[in-house]
């Protein structure tokens, strides 16, 4: 199903959606980033890439599985929690971002079913902006199996098309998004349809950076796991974590206790992001710890997007985004590392 | 919806045994589900996700036999913040349990075999499991031999255990260093095997214990002629949630927490060396 719908009526779409929270990208501080809008009015797609992918939503930076009370000579009692049921839109989702989606997808819900992850992710449509540019200096999408109009993951996706947007509505969620709006949209015509392939076809032409030959990559990773590339590259590296926290599809993380300084003892167990940067990531209790150097911990990160995930799922667990690219604050560049390791060994 | 995979069950400990003392002290825990219906079933090698509330979680692999009746058992190393507090437990006090995880030792594959265990320090927990299913089917197995090394006479554990088992199996025990009155073998856990030569013929051979241990037994273990296929060790890398997301204890492509902890040599040599 594809439609037209004119710029100024966007506002009035989101106006329509009932008992949502609405994620829009917003404009604070210099910077965008994904927030819940108040008022249809602040929906925005013309934004640059944002800080944070919408990976947030489904799979935020904080959640409390249970919470529980210890006394002394009764068994502990917990009380599972689970998150809110609420219909959830985010606007103007990028297609690397909406990509990272079905990463996330496979890890959390496989055997062991995440049901934080997944009651989130039922609950969230996306609606997805192919980007007529290309909205980073560092974008690569197009390298690793994406494109500035990438459908996989969302459930609609718009391009701008002059005064209008150009909107394709991908699944039976995205579908019912314009239930109470179907005055708002108009059918797409052909010219609506070349016109949306040329925009498409010249934002992959805008494309500022690339992989070469990535399919190269996981054999090249899995054969030089010694190169002396990765001490190199991961000498500069300050542990700070922020390619892997801003990263759309890196999913690890830490689950601790909190706990109150009371009698009895009230406690919540948590999960919060994590990262294989820090050292204690996989330090055994012994000392021992098997990623022992930045080095490791480096090659970690791109080994696990480029061949380990590759070798499970035949897919990159990376959408090009290009995040871990533009804000490592030492200019540590993962095509140039992966570059490097291919031609150095 | 499926169940909620981070939800522990609530077990009570109805034994304690002090093994060993000092600053590496160790105890083994027995416990029961509080509730009948939270028992579960498991194999030799696979692992429980034991909770402090208030503390955390820690992996500890399970120590006692599948045929064991009555108690699932943990032998655990004062260690870290989560071993900490399970030694500040009593009987009648409660854990909390994710169990079990991880893949076991093929055990009913090696019906038939003779089975060679080598233990060092802690590493003895996870393949003591395997001498007692061994022992409770005696008659489906060839030879028994355990070699055991600790840094000294005072660090073995499962005393009692091991008294008893004299007669039915070849013990090997070792310590680091010399000691009044000690007839065992004197020096590392690799070097016994080299002095002993046991036979790979037919035979299957299962290690664990500190990582420098492990390199140095499957090392050893193929100076003998072992064969890849005929080594096993369980691999139990740092872990939080035990299902394979939170992406801490993969070994290259596979996490040990869902792919093993368990591991044939043939397997693991095929993985990065991150262990």
């Amino acid at each position: 199903m594809e439609k037209i719908l004119a710029k100024d009526s966007l506002s009035k779409w989101v106006a329509t959606l009932e008992a949502a929270d609405v994620y829009s990208p917003v404009f604070e501080d210099n910077q965008w980033n994904y927030e819940i809008i108040d008022d249809p009015e602040k929906v925005r797609l013309d934004h640059a890439l944002a800080v944070h992918s919408p990976k947030k939503v489904v799979f935020p930076q904080r959640e409390v599985y249970f919470e529980f009370t210890v006394k002394t000579g009764i068994p502990p009692q917990f009380v599972e929690v689970q998150p809110e049921e609420k219909k959830t839109v985010v606007f103007g989702v990028r297609p690397c971002d909406g990509k990272s989606m079905m990463h996330l997808d496979k890890v959390f819900d496989d055997d062991f079913e995440d049901t934080y992850y997944t009651r989130r992710r039922n609950q969230t449509v996306l609606v997805g902006i192919a980007c007529a540019t290309p909205p980073s200096r560092n974008c690569f999408c197009t390298s690793v199996n994406g494109s500035p109009a990438a459908e996989e993951g969302l459930d609609i996706l718009m391009t701008e098309l002059g005064d209008n947007y150009f909107v394709k509505f991908l699944t039976d969620r995205g579908k019912a998004l314009a239930d109470n709006a179907e005055a708002l949209f108009t059918d797409a015509n052909d010219a609506d349809v070349q016109g949306v392939a040329k925009v498409h076809e010249e934002a992959i032409a805008k494309m500022p950076r690339n992989i070469e030959k990535v399919e190269e990559i996981p054999v090249t990773l899995k054969e030089n796991f010694d190169s002396p590339v990765w001490d190199q590259e991961a000498m500069r590296c300050i542990e700070c974590g922020i390619c892997t926290f801003l990263c759309p599809t890196c999913h690890c993380f830490d689950i601790a206790d909190e706990v109150s300084n009371t009698y009895p003892v009230e406690g919540k167990r948590v999960r919060t992001w994590d990262t294989c940067q820090f050292p204690d990531f996989t330090m055994h209790s012994s000392g021992h710890n098997p990623r022992n150097d930045k080095a490791a911990r480096l090659r970690q990160r791109v080994a696990h997007k480029f061949q380990y995930f590759v070798e499970n799922f035949d897919q990159y667990l990376c959408t090009g985004c290009g995040r871990c690219i533009t804000d490592c604050p030492v200019g540590i560049d993962i095509i140039d590392v992966v570059n490097k390791v291919r031609s150095h060994g | 919806m499926g169940e909620n995979v981070y939800l522990p069950k609530v077990a009570e400990i109805i034994e304690i045994i002090d093994e060993i003392g000092g600053a590496r002290a160790i105890k083994t825990f027995r416990v029961k589900m509080l509730n009948a219906e939270d028992d579960f079933t498991y194999e030799c090698g696979q692992c429980a996700m034991l909770s402090v509330f208030g503390k955390g979680e820690a992996m500890i692999s399970i120590s006692s036999s599948p045929l064991t009746e009555g108690y699932v058992q943990f032998s655990v190393m004062k260690s870290g913040r989560v071993s900490l507090a399970l030694f500040a437990l009593e009987v009648g006090d409660y854990l909390g349990i994710r169990a079990p995880l991880g893949n076991g030792f093929p055990v009913e594959e090696w019906e038939g075999k003779n089975l060679l265990i080598v233990g060092g320090g802690i590493g003895i927990a996870p393949v003591w499991s395997i001498v007692q299913t061994a022992l409770g089917k005696r008659e489906s197995y060839g030879d028994i031999s355990l070699y055991y090394g600790a840094r000294t006479s005072e660090g073995f554990i499962y005393k009692d255990g091991l008294a008893k088992l004299k007669d039915q199996i070849s013990l090997n025990l070792s310590i680091d260093a010399e000691e009044e009155g000690w007839d065992g073998y004197v020096g590392f856990v690799p070097s016994n095997l080299l002095d002993k030569k046991p036979s790979p013929e037919n035979t299957i051979a299962i290690t664990c214990g500190p990582p420098i241990m492990i390199k140095f037994v499957i090392q050893n273990l193929s100076v003998l002629g072992f064969s890849d296929e005929q080594i096993y060790t369980t691999v139990e890398n740092k872990m939080k949630c035990g299902i394979g997301k939170c992406g801490r204890c993969n070994i290259g492509k596979d996490y040990a927490c869902t792919k093993g902890p368990v591991f044939s040599w043939a397997e693991l040599k095929q993985l990065p060396q991150e262990y």
